[in-house]
């Protein structure tokens, strides 16, 4: 139930993503990394941008630059993941986000 | 007494009007999964007239197989066998681990159909976009006939045009003939004329083929071709009908 409410919060406070040219943000885990990748629609990764980590409970964790790759990793150790992460990315221009859920990270961890 | 049995002729004749249009069908439960929708895509696979809504028997096909970022996988093992419309039909629960455009393609055994003195091979796909992620879109799998689309086969309003170039052996065939017909699984939509369950239409000198349908939901787009082989019946040489099979979502216009 904390969970749920916690996926809800997230949700809640997930930014609308961009129209026209939009930003594609994915992470997945490793049960050690967070590899959060941004591309946009038309295929070029996204070169920039700050990448936020949000717990649960809408807490920022914390921030970090997307490298040119278009990507960026957080170790998952580092992180309070017990109810999820929101993972935002802004490019400046564009914005959008992924939601790690509990059960996405139970998945990767064979829990 | 003779107009009985003028009654009864007709009668027999409208019994023996041709068989509807048969299509091979993959159907997603979501032509569009978005990360709030899950982490997996539903699909139902069967052999079927769409707008009777009548089930034939699907055996076990001979490939099924998903693309995604240039990766073919089989799938052929994961099948479960399932009822659909009635009939032997069989189902997937396919994990979307990542952002992108998911091909699902099936090449049934053969059909005989006596009515036809020949056999059907309908090769059969969709196209399922991850995650907001459209890359992949147009992605030519390669099949022995294939519609490849040149609009994106997902995220159409209805009465949007669907354009695609229809294939055999990598090959564009002019003025091929594609047979479109909608899955009427829950319209109710009823034919003012039989004429109206399956339209046609001929693809130009370049393959390319447009039809826009009058409303939301899966239609099926079968290009038919007969094959440059032919397969044993009974001791004797059938023709193969080879079909270019494409499923296609309509979404409904949320405009006034």
């Amino acid at each position: 139930m904390i969970r749920a409410a916690a996926l809800a919060a997230l949700l809640s406070a997930a930014p609308i993503g961009a129209a026209a040219h939009q930003l594609v943000v994915f992470a997945s885990v490793d049960c050690e990394t967070v590899l959060v990748e941004a591309k946009f629609s038309s295929g070029r990764v996204a070169q920039q941008g700050e990448v936020r980590v949000l717990d649960g409970q809408n807490t920022l964790l914390t921030t970090l630059p997307l490298a040119e790759d278009g990507t960026a990793r957080i170790p998952l150790e580092s992180l309070d993941y017990s109810g999820g992460l929101m993972i935002e990315v802004d490019t400046g221009g564009h914005d959008n986000y992924w939601i790690l859920t509990p059960e996405d990270i139970a998945r990767k961890c064979g829990s | 007494m003779k107009r009985h049995l003028l009654s009864a002729t007709l009668a027999g004749l409208v019994a023996a009007t041709p068989a509807l249009a048969h299509y091979g069908m993959i159907i997603p439960s979501d032509p569009m999964v978005s990360q709030e929708d899950g982490r997996s895509v539903g699909l139902t696979m069967s052999f079927s007239h769409p707008f009777e809504m009548d089930g034939m028997m699907l055996d076990r096909p001979v490939a099924f197989s998903v693309t995604h970022e240039g990766e073919t996988t089989d799938l052929l093992g994961s099948l479960q066998e399932a009822t659909v419309m009635d009939d032997a039909g069989f189902t997937l629960d396919y994990p979307l681990e990542r952002p992108g455009t998911y091909i699902f393609a099936m090449e049934p055994q053969p059909y005989w159909e006596p009515a036809e003195d020949a056999f059907i091979i309908h090769y059969t796909k969709t196209y399922v976009t991850a995650y907001g992620d459209d890359e992949g879109w147009d992605t030519e799998l390669g099949l022995k006939t294939e519609i490849v689309p040149l609009s994106k086969p997902f995220g159409l309003w209805e009465g949007n045009v669907f354009q695609g170039i229809v294939k055999m052996d990598g090959e564009a065939v002019p003025y091929a003939e594609v047979e479109v017909e909608f899955l009427n699984d829950t319209a109710g939509a009823t034919a003012p004329d039989e004429l109206m369950i399956t339209q046609t239409v001929k693809a130009d000198e370049n393959g390319v083929f447009t039809y826009a349908p009058p409303s939301e939901g899966w239609w099926g787009f079968a290009a038919l071709n007969t094959a440059d082989y032919t397969l044993p019946q009974e001791g004797e040489d059938k023709a193969v009908e080879l079909g270019a099979v494409i499923w296609v979502h309509f979404e409904g216009w949320t405009g006034q």
